[in-house]
């Protein structure tokens, strides 16, 4: 009888002052946990730590309750004009895709067509400089060229007269310059003059793929993308991943020269980009200045923070923009130095993903992350 | 603590709508085979027919019964306000338990129900409470009205 009535008993539910108890029982352990844990704090990745302003989610949230059935508009019409207005440029030379990342990969390939043949003895080639986004490489090669890495600067920012002597030593096989700006991982930046030298030390046929995804953290004054009504071979590539937080929308637009609209063409998605990214880009590009400048200067103070923080110690970064830096310590190697952070519970990037042992990338957040990091370095450089 | 106003979240609903939580047992039960299963679905129908049966009895044999009663006490004890305080309080004493046999036996009724191999959340008293209250109030306008008509100080002689 004991074992019948056992049976049935085992389907009373709890009742809520039991399930209750459970709860706070666990919610007392994780606090126990969480006091004598140290929460991982990760530096690595590249993403703006915040999420995005709420209405950004909003208008995305409003764009696939009204009809995710339906296709999106194809030619992101009132997107393209709003970034054609933020920009000074035409509509017909803005192109948004699936992120920076994607519209590099499509203009690799537009331009590379017709390569790929690996028993080619002398693909074509792409000047990057180097350190910079670390997939281009990749890309390059996916698309069929030979990458050719080119030392940055020693401010960190690409050294636009060695890109053209790589360039100009390549001859007809160069099909492409790809620099950062800000450099990403160094922050190092370049002017218009630059960009301009660069353009006309260039072989015919040669385009400049710049790679702008951090430029919302440069004041709105540097854009470069106006340069694109002078320059005929500059490609611009913009990313919201960054600065304004919509890494999971895979989200940004190209800027190319008037006239190349087959070119750009080229680059667009198939069938657009998604409906709740375009109206999450639409509500950001009208109104990004709302918290744009929050986020620059948090970025610059951070890094200001920190560089005063390491003063005296035999850790350096080079001066730059965004909340990227690329940290390098005279005793430790790169590797080394990611190794003993991650002992304590701090995580960066370490630059062997770039193919150098001496630098590790770090990616800033708030003061409170700073003060960690710099406390860490410190007790690391002490002994 | 999250904050789950849409306003506050863009526009998204984070955590759970109320009334929706799952069912939490104190250990996953061990489920029995197919004709336990069957056998505990039969049990269910009967205790649920006889959980509506005990809900009937409060429309009618219950205040019938406490009717007789106070008549008993009007007549053997002489006492109108004596009968009128015994059919009273009787009939709440009856109400009161036959709620609680009732929820006793709604109880019974979810165990059969999981053990049968629902996800049985709620029981069915409110509804059976409800359902024959208005079948008692059919029958009893049916018979007061149609069977046994008007009063007969208003019907002619």
């Amino acid at each position: 009888m004991r074992r019948f009535l056992g049976y049935y008993r085992q389907f009373e539910e709890l009742s809520p002052e039991e399930v209750s108890r459970d709860l706070r029982r666990r919610r007392d352990e994780e606090k126990a946990q969480s006091l004598t844990e140290t929460p991982a704090l990760d530096l690595s990745s590249p993403a703006w730590h915040e999420p995005p302003h709420a209405e950004i989610v909003n208008a995305a949230t409003f764009a696939l309750r009204r009809a995710v059935n339906a296709y999106p508009d194809a030619g992101a019409e009132a997107l393209s004009a709003a970034l054609a207005a933020r920009h000074g440029v035409e509509p017909a030379q803005v192109v948004a895709g699936h992120g920076a990342g994607e519209l590099l990969r499509a203009a690799l390939q537009a331009l590379l067509a017709g390569a790929g043949n690996e028993l080619d003895p002398h693909p074509p080639t792409v000047a990057i400089a180097w350190p910079g986004w670390g997939p281009l490489p990749r890309l390059v090669h996916e698309a069929g060229g030979r990458p050719v890495p080119v030392p940055l600067g020693r401010d960190g920012a690409a050294d636009v007269d060695a890109l053209a002597a790589a360039a100009g030593a390549g001859g007809d096989g160069v099909r492409a310059v790809a620099l950062c700006s800000p450099n990403d991982p160094t922050g190092g930046t370049i002017d218009a003059a630059a960009l301009r030298r660069l353009a006309a030390a260039l072989p015919a046929g040669a385009w400049i793929l710049l790679d702008a995804a951090l430029a919302d953290f440069e004041e709105p004054g540097a854009d470069l993308a106006a340069l694109t009504g002078e320059l005929d071979r500059l490609l611009v590539v913009r990313s919201f991943s960054k600065a304004h937080a919509m890494a999971g929308f895979r989200a940004g637009y190209a800027i190319g020269p008037e006239g190349s609209r087959e070119f750009l063409a080229r680059l667009a998605p198939a069938l657009g980009a998604s409906a709740p990214a375009q109206a999450g880009m639409t509500w950001a590009v009208a109104n990004g200045e709302r918290y744009l400048p929050r986020r620059r200067a948090l970025a610059a103070s951070e890094r200001e923070h920190l560089a005063a923080a390491l003063a005296g110690t035999d850790l350096a970064f080079p001066p730059g923009t965004g909340p990227l830096l690329w940290l390098s310590s005279a005793g430790l190697g790169g590797r080394e130095l990611a190794a003993e952070l991650a002992a304590k519970r701090i995580f960066v990037a370490p630059g062997t993903a770039w193919g150098d042992d001496r630098h590790v990338r770090v990616a800033l957040r708030g003061p409170g992350a700073t003060d960690r990091l710099a406390a860490a370095l410190k007790e690391l450089a002490a002994g | 603590m999250p904050r789950n106003d849409p306003t506050d979240t863009g526009g998204l609903f984070i955590g759970r709508r109320p009334g929706t939580a799952p069912l939490r047992y104190k250990a996953d039960p061990e489920r029995a085979g197919e004709r336990r299963r069957r056998t505990d679905a039969l049990l269910a129908a009967a205790v649920l027919a006889l959980e509506a049966l005990v809900c009937l009895t409060l429309w009618g044999p219950q205040p019938i019964a406490w009717l007789w009663i106070g008549s008993q006490v009007d007549y053997h004890g002489g006492s109108i306000t004596l009968a009128l305080a015994v059919t009273f309080f009787g009939m709440l004493g009856t109400l009161m338990i036959t709620l609680g046999i009732a929820t006793r036996l709604d109880r019974v009724w979810r165990i059969l129900r999981r053990a049968a191999g629902h996800e049985q959340q709620e029981g069915v008293l409110p509804r059976i409470f409800a359902v024959t209250a208005i079948v008692a109030l059919v029958l009893f306008s049916i018979w007061f009205v149609i069977i046994e008509g008007p009063a007969p100080m208003l019907a002619p002689r």
